[in-house]
């Protein structure tokens, strides 16, 4: 019976009406209604939750009519709501109302990372003494391993959707005008406390912390080029309280 | 008889606010709040699913309200309802996170929401017959086993009746209690939308009501739907307790009170979020009518 319920929920499948009881037709739809109205709308309400910038990106009457497209093709798949969504910008590269948009589906992955982030584990960072007198311990610091979360990622993304992103969460306002949106960008995702954070960072940076993140040696993951940084960049991850661990080994594979 | 039948629990709440002081719902905007005044409060309410993270802030400020209030754990997407087989991957995660905080009480409802792998986000109606009956104790007892405790089965709100429903609401609920030895928690709330949308006496409804498995009740505000054909009321909990629910609710903890059963009560409210003095005071509210009702009870027993 529930295949028929959920069937007239999310659509206009009329076999389970027999099972209402009301006078007329016009009343079953009514009391139908109710619970259409709740499916849909909470749904909707939720994905706008996830995807906030995209939607300001959109407008909300884009966002909620490609929102209700893509709960009736992919409801929930899981009762933890926040989770919800993982499939939408699939669906949004897809979505044909949507295609003069060609960087929205990596906007609305980004989104989804973020939030995911935010929900996953945290892992204690070291504030900045700690970093200054681990350094100050050794001889050679070239020879120091330097951990950051395990959970941080790092993305090659063809279009600008970090400084999108952040042009948005910094005053609330999209200003698309002045992002150049074509132009490729290198982003690090990352949590230090409890919320995740988003750096658009240069290739170099992108090089650097690839090797850290695999474990590799401070000269080890040193990029071969003259446009890095090694202060500068520390310095950034001092401030962005993202080491975790300075230590003369390599962290054990966990 | 359920083994879960005695309550563990009645040790540790005698001593706990959760059975003397009225509760609110714990949401986000409330966080900061709580932590800097520690309002007097008799406990918070969290949904189970909005907990199940890894980490993250809600977590993170559950754990620092919990060390100051009593906790009880409402479950919105177990499906108890449900035609298909529970989410036993789903159900562990919340038997951890029950396990984690030990709650005052956890409560789940008399709805589905899950159909195979799908999720609809709502807590949608059964038909009240032989076979609902079985599976939905079936799913309880499930779940009592998995969590290691009684659980409270909620009463619904619902939009229609089922025309293959061959007993009341009231009648499914109390045969649910004695076959599974769960508790109920009573929606007065739900008593009211459900009733005013069907067409039956909230009252009447009460008088039937097995009250002497109820553990908890929920107090909320409901809207009226947009329709102008049929009117129906919305158990929307985004709008401050009605009066006629207060009325309910007075009439409730009289008749509770009478078979000298506490009435721990939570004022729930999920949207339009108003400052937390305001649900607050609706909290206070609640305590001075259960109070009342003590004092009333008391005086017609003497005579």
């Amino acid at each position: 019976m529930n295949n028929e319920f959920k069937a007239a929920l999310l659509g206009e499948d009329t076999r389970f009406y027999r099972e209402i009881d009301a006078l007329s037709m016009q009343e079953k739809e009514i009391r139908l209604n109710v619970y259409r109205n709740n499916v849909v709308v909470s749904l909707i309400d939720a994905l706008s939750d996830i995807f906030p910038v995209t939607q300001a990106l959109v407008g909300d009457d884009f966002f909620r009519a490609m929102a209700k497209q893509y709960l009736l093709v992919s409801p929930p798949e899981s009762p933890i709501i926040s989770e919800y969504g993982h499939l939408f910008s699939d669906f949004i590269r897809q979505f044909e109302a949507a295609q003069s948009l060609p960087f929205l589906a990596d906007l609305a992955a980004l989104e989804y990372s973020l939030l995911a982030l935010t929900h996953d584990t945290e892992h204690a960072t070291l504030n900045h003494e700690q970093v200054a007198e681990a350094f100050a311990q050794v001889d050679d610091p070239s020879a120091l391993y330097l951990s950051l979360p395990p959970t941080s990622q790092l993305l090659a993304s063809p279009f600008a959707i970090g400084s999108l992103y952040q042009a948005h969460r910094n005053d609330g306002h999209l200003r698309l005008n002045q992002v150049a949106i074509n132009e490729g960008e290198y982003l690090l995702l990352a949590k230090s406390h409890l919320i995740a954070q988003l750096h658009v960072i240069s290739y170099e940076e992108a090089r650097f912390f690839k090797q850290l993140l695999q474990n590799k040696k401070l000269e080890e993951a040193l990029p071969d080029s003259d446009d890095f940084d090694l202060g500068a960049t520390l310095a950034k991850l001092i401030e962005w309280k993202l080491i975790t661990n300075i230590a003369n080994q390599p962290l054990e594979a966990e | 008889m359920s083994r879960f039948t005695p309550k563990v629990e009645d040790a540790m709440l005698a001593s706990s606010t959760f059975s003397s002081l009225s509760g609110i719902s714990l949401k986000p905007a409330y966080y900061q709040g709580i932590l800097a005044d520690l309002p007097e409060v008799g406990f918070f309410e969290i949904h189970a699913e909005n907990y199940l993270s890894n980490g993250g802030p809600a977590r993170h400020y559950l754990h620092k309200i919990r060390e100051h209030y009593p906790l009880t754990v409402h479950g919105v997407g177990l499906s108890i309802g449900g035609e298909t087989p529970l989410n036993i991957e789903h159900l562990k995660r919340v038997a951890k996170l029950v396990n984690e905080l030990q709650p005052a009480v956890f409560s789940e409802h008399l709805a589905w929401s899950t159909h195979h792998s799908q999720f609809l986000n709502d807590l949608l109606p059964v038909p009240y017959d032989g076979p609902t009956l079985d599976r939905v104790c079936r799913h309880i007892e499930q779940v009592q086993e998995c969590l290691q405790r009684q659980i409270l089965l909620e009463n619904p709100s619902t939009y229609f009746e089922f025309t293959r429903s061959d007993m009341s609401e009231t009648d499914f609920i109390r045969e649910i209690a004695k076959r599974t030895g769960c508790g109920l928690l009573l929606d007065v709330n739900n008593v009211e939308v459900s009733c005013f949308n069907n067409r039956t006496n909230p009252y009447d409804y009460l008088n039937d009501f097995p009250l002497n498995a109820v553990g908890q009740m929920h107090l909320a505000g409901h809207t009226i739907d947009s329709n102008t054909t049929l009117p129906l009321k919305i158990d929307s909990h985004d709008e401050p307790v009605s009066q006629d629910v207060w009325a309910l609710y007075q009439y409730t903890c009289l008749q509770l009170n009478m078979m000298n059963q506490a009435c721990p009560t939570l004022i729930e409210r999920d949207g339009n979020l108003p400052p937390l003095t305001e649900l607050l005071a609706e909290a206070r509210y609640a305590d001075t009518i259960r109070q009342t009702a003590l004092r009333e009870s008391r005086y017609e027993q003497r005579i």
